[in-house]
């Protein structure tokens, strides 16, 4: 279990929190004038990626506050926290922290002795 | 028979107690283990093997113990246990396990003879056919002679969890972990320091091959070195505590026992599950001796080499005086030692390595003693019933000779214990000088110190600590370690002998633990099963509950020769936590029965008990599901009861469970806008409306009363189960998507108790109640609600349905819901009003037609498919869900919609859940797929029309009214010709609700 630092109570344990997905995804503003393939987009479509992801949190079992977190999804680092309202960080802050565990393959996991 | 006690040792007190083992009673010493008091009344068949009921003993002494498993019949009769980690006490109770009838006559012992079936994958090969066996005979059989043990019965265990925040961790209180800990001893560091065993110092206690330590005798070090670390400020010592679990963030979880060699105290809690939480972890949890493979090694009397010296050092039992030692390295000349100080002597030393690589000083030590030494030779294998009688020796010219022992122990060297070190995520790399796998590359804060690093040399050992812990910036500590053997191992790869097959019953296994044989690993290979992680699962190798401790490099080493790769080509199959067997009740802790999940309990809940109400679970609410007469009524008529009485004259409902919300401030009408699809801008204050609440997606998420007090203050209300999630939505709207908008949510739930009266005698009982208000259709119309006083606090009576008779909420603080509650029965008692529970609110709703969130809808249910358009506040720019009522999958008109059925003859009755279809018969045998049009979403015999009513979703429903169609049984091939009908059963007018 990980633990997070919420950035209004400080850090608690994983259990308190609930994730929220991916986060810098705005709701359009007008929504009757998508189209219902960008539309569905919105509404269905989120990334999964293996490394750096910008995610939500909610600190659900404390002061039950949304936030944002940067997380290399690989190890379960969380790299970065900070409020809505803060601005997204660049991805260049982070790059150089991806370090998968084992050394295993940037892509995909398994035993590394027996996939070299 | 007297116990035996060979050797005066210090870790065993002189105090007798009396163990039962089997039946027979035995005596042995305060601070044996199950293991160690059995070798001390010189029993060796323990238990009977998993698959071919072989019999076994204790192969080793401490946690890697892959045979001698036991039940303790006292206590919680718990299964399974280590015979060499379970500490004895007075009165234990201990029984073998999987044999029947005896231990010594098991008549399972017959897989053994049939062993050509029970070979690689047989999983896999044996149960494949034919058809139905499988149900039949196959799972049943393997049902009952699957795994060891018996599992408890009526198990509650009471176990504790407990965090810990350190800078330190240190795991294992050995040398290294003591050296250590020495060092840190009032720096400003917090540690800890966990030891699996209840004495600190490890090898020094468990061998004699440390004999001083700056100067002093190794005893005296440890006490010296504990009470040191005692003294200091920053130290604490956990004894008894196995780390299990090496997570994420250096979190790391231990396990310890209470009541380690004492009889369980069941008043209190006997585990303790240690959360620890740590910048660094020091690992320092040492080496697991590996056995050989050769024939019949699985043989009561064959013993790791280094087991049978800690039963000498550590237990002070020697369990036989003139063993065999089958060697491939340099320790086991400690144990020859050990024999020869109690004037023993083993029968013979096997040695695999040449002549020339075995060190000078052995060879002078063993013709000193003139003990019959085999260099360069192997044990082919042994035989002997059920028990070592006769050893066999193949030396360097390949000839075989016998000699006569009871007892054979081999030594086939030393694996670093990386399962931790894996765990963190760390690397591990081969290293040809130990032959085996040690810590690379660490991925977390983690330090391996001693053994576990790979370090085998106590010369060596302060240098390597000193220089691993030269970043914590403490004073280096330089012990003069002064050992009886040659330091380094010198070893040779050696992992299974070359055996003469004489008998089927000849086996070389390579997991005594699941009965896997060298030669299933042979046919997995030639099968096709040549990587490593594949292999273990079709042979189940490593996978019992030693998780082969000492077989599981071995077996890499054999597979590496057949595919002729090397060792570290083969690689290691994945570490995955707990290193040892765990127990869920100390992964429970206090969340267990009545403590798992809060119970919730409405006001009236007393009142519901004493009218025997019969509860139902709905969320963490505890709600009657309805009310009993008398003993012989049945839930059937209560119900039909129930729902005809109400309709007659009034029931009431304890309602107490909907969520309800209150929205204030600014925005809030615009926010309900928003959030809901009704339109609220036009309502008047004072009048609620039944509205919906969609997801993203279009579908319905939830339902509720939404009361407008004024364009700033709504209240509410919410499904029983929803109330969470409902208040989570809204509050993760207001933060992330309209922050602008100034709204405050308030959860009200528990601060208003609710009654729902309804019938047409409704009116009359409230009058009654609350005599100055005026209940008369005019001043108080359908949807509307009032406020007012009652003894000081605030309530509301809001006039609503949910059954369509004509009804009333009633909102009303806690503090008095429950005189007021009586009051209602009280006056309700001229009216012939009736308590009804949840199945009946089902029932009367079913039939006016109205919906259930959760039973009619499923998540991909949108307002038109119910028919609730009506509901959608169409002139509305926006809210959550609205876009996606146009998509084109959702505005498509061959959706599922809601309906009504009833069965065309009326005596049949109609199952939830079951399809409709069009044809009249089911085909005894389905060949092709019958098409689907839908299915009954809920189904009640209907007191009221006296025949059964259903609600169904099914395709284009809304253009099916009045066709003929059909729905399953559970009973037979002929389904129930029905017609579909409008939902609403009972007053489509509304005139009962409105008048």
């Amino acid at each position: 279990m990980i633990l997070i630092n919420c950035p209004y109570c400080g850090e608690r344990e994983q259990s308190e929190f609930t994730n929220g997905g991916e986060a810098h995804v705005i709701r359009p503003k007008d929504p009757d004038t998508l189209n219902d393939k960008d539309w569905g987009q919105y509404v269905f479509y989120r990334s999964n990626p293996k490394g750096i992801f910008y995610e939500r949190w909610v600190h659900s079992h404390g002061c039950r506050k949304w936030f944002n977190a940067v997380r290399d999804t690989s190890t379960d680092t969380i790299l970065k926290i900070y409020k809505l309202t803060d601005n997204k960080p660049d991805i260049s802050e982070f790059q150089s922290s991806l370090k998968s565990p084992s050394g295993e393959p940037a892509v995909g996991s398994g035993n590394f002795a027996v996939k070299k | 028979m007297p116990a035996l006690r060979n050797k005066d040792c210090n870790y065993i007190s002189n105090k007798e107690i009396k163990i039962t083992f089997d039946g027979k009673s035995y005596s042995a010493y305060e601070g044996d283990t199950i293991a160690s008091a059995l070798l001390r009344n010189n029993i060796r068949l323990i238990g009977r093997s998993f698959k071919y009921h072989r019999p076994r003993g204790i192969y080793t002494c401490g946690i890697e113990e892959p045979n001698a498993l036991v039940q303790i019949l006292n206590e919680h009769n718990e299964p399974n246990t280590r015979a060499t980690v379970k500490k004895a006490y007075d009165g234990i109770n201990i029984s073998s396990q999987n044999r029947w009838p005896s231990l010594s006559f098991d008549i399972g012992s017959i897989n053994n003879i049939l062993s050509p079936i029970f070979s690689a994958g047989f999983y896999y090969k044996t149960f494949m056919g034919p058809k139905g066996f499988w149900k039949k005979i196959y799972e049943p059989l393997i049902r009952r002679t699957a795994g060891l043990g018996k599992p408890p019965k009526n198990f509650r265990s009471k176990s504790i969890h407990q965090n810990h925040n350190v800078d330190i961790l240190i795991v294992g209180g050995g040398l290294s972990g003591l050296i250590a800990a020495k060092k840190l001893i009032d720096t400003d560091n917090e540690v800890l320091l966990v030891e699996q065993d209840s004495f600190l110092g490890g090898i020094l206690k468990n061998s004699n091959k440390v004999k001083q330590i700056d100067g002093k005798n190794v005893f005296e070090w440890v006490k010296e070195t504990e009470k040191l670390i005692l003294k200091s400020k920053n130290i604490k010592i956990l004894k008894n505590t196995l780390v299990t679990t090496y997570n994420f963030t250096n979190h790391l979880i231990a396990l310890e026992d209470k009541y380690s060699g004492k009889k369980i105290d069941v008043s209190k809690s006997e585990l303790t599950l240690h959360k620890i939480r740590t910048t660094h972890t020091i690992l320092a949890n040492g080496h697991i001796e590996r056995f050989i493979s050769f024939r019949n090694n699985d043989l009561p009397g064959v013993m790791l080499a280094s087991s049978f010296e800690k039963y000498i050092e550590r237990y002070g039992v020697t369990p036989d005086e003139k063993p065999v030692i089958f060697t491939n390295n340099s320790s086991t000349v400690s144990l020859v030692k050990s024999l020869i100080n109690l004037n023993c002597k083993p029968s013979a030393y096997i040695d695999a390595r040449k002549q020339e690589d075995i060190e000078d000083e052995t060879k002078e030590y063993l013709s000193k003693n003139n003990i019959l030494f085999y260099p360069d030779s192997e044990v082919e294998g042994c035989e002997g019933n059920k028990k070592v009688e006769k050893v066999y020796i193949r030396n360097s010219s390949n000839k075989i000779s016998s000699i006569n022992a009871t007892m054979l122990c081999p030594s086939g060297g030393f694996n670093p214990d990386i399962h931790l070190f894996t765990q963190s995520k760390g690397l591990v790399k081969w290293d040809d000088k130990i032959i085996s796998f040690k810590p690379d590359t660490a991925f977390q804060n983690t330090i391996t110190l001693g053994s576990v690093s790979g370090n085998y040399e106590f010369k060596n050992l302060c240098k390597e600590i000193n220089k691993k812990l030269s970043f914590l910036k403490v004073d280096d500590l330089n012990l003069e370690i002064e050992t009886n053997i040659r330091d380094n191992l010198s070893i040779k790869e050696l992992w299974e002998t070359k055996t003469n097959k004489k008998s089927k019953w000849s086996k070389s296994f390579i997991d005594l633990h699941n009965d896997v044989t060298t030669k299933d690993l042979k046919q997995a290979i030639n099968e096709g099963y040549d990587r490593i992680e594949h292999l273990k699962r079709y042979t189940t190798n490593s996978m019992g509950t030693d998780q082969g401790k000492i077989s599981s490099i071995n077996s890499l080493g054999i597979v590496s020769k057949i595919l002729n790769k090397k060792i570290e080509e083969v690689g290691t199959t994945t570490y995955r936590p707990p290193y040892a067997p765990l127990s869920f009740a100390a992964i429970a802790g206090r969340s267990t029965y009545e403590y798992y999940d809060p119970e919730r309990k409405t006001p009236i809940h007393n009142w519901h008990i004493k009218n025997n109400a019969v509860f139902e679970d709905v969320g963490q609410w505890k709600r009657p599901w309805y009310f009993k007469k008398n003993e012989t009524e049945t839930m059937h008529q209560a119900v039909q009861r129930e729902s005809k009485q109400t309709r007659k004259s009034a029931g009431i409902l304890d309602g107490s469970t909907l969520g309800k919300i209150e929205i204030k401030g600014k925005d809030a009408l615009e926010f309900m806008n928003l959030m809901y699809t009704n339109a609220f801008t036009k309502m008047k204050p004072m009048t609620s409306r039944y509205a919906l609440m969609l997801g993203e997606d279009g579908m319905i998420m939830d339902d509720g009363i939404i009361c407008k007090i004024n364009d700033k203050h709504f209240i509410a209300t919410t499904t029983s189960g929803g109330a969470p999630k409902v208040f989570a939505h809204m509050e993760e709207f207001l933060q992330t998507e309209w922050p602008h908008l100034q709204v405050y949510l308030n959860s009200i739930t528990e601060q208003f108790t609710t009654f729902n009266i309804s019938g047409p005698k409704a009116r009359e009982i409230v009058s009654k109640v609350f005599s100055d208000i005026d209940f008369g259709n005019e001043k108080f119309p359908f949807m509307t609600f009032k406020t007012f006083n009652y003894k000081n606090t605030q309530a509301r009576i809001m006039r609503a349905s949910f059954t369509g008779e004509l009804g009333y909420e009633i909102y009303i603080s806690p503090q008095h819901a429950l005189e007021l509650w009586e009051l209602i029965f009280k006056y309700g008692k001229d009216f012939d009003l009736v308590p009804y529970g949840t199945e009946t609110m089902h029932l009367l709703r079913a039939e006016k037609g109205y919906v259930v969130i959760g039973q009619e809808t499923d998540g991909t249910v949108t307002p038109i498919d119910i028919n609730f358009n009506w509901m959608i506040g169409k002139k509305k720019k926006d809210f959550i869900g609205k876009r996606s009522l146009t998509r084109s999958d959702t505005a498509r008109e061959d959706r599922k919609q809601l309906v009504g059925i009833v069965p065309l003859d009326k005596s049949q009755f109609i199952e939830e859940g079951q399809h409709i279809v069009e044809c009249e018969n089911l085909p005894s045998k389905i060949k092709t797929p019958i098409e689907y049009l839908g299915h009954i979403s809920s189904s009640y015999h209907s007191p009221n029309l006296n025949h059964c009513i259903s609600m169904a979703m099914i395709k284009s429903g809304n253009k099916l009214m009045g066709k003929k169609l059909f729905v399953s049984t559970s009973k037979g091939t002929k389904n129930i010709p029905v017609e579909i009908v409008s939902p609403v059963f009972i007053d489509p007018e509304n005139k009962r609700l409105t008048s």
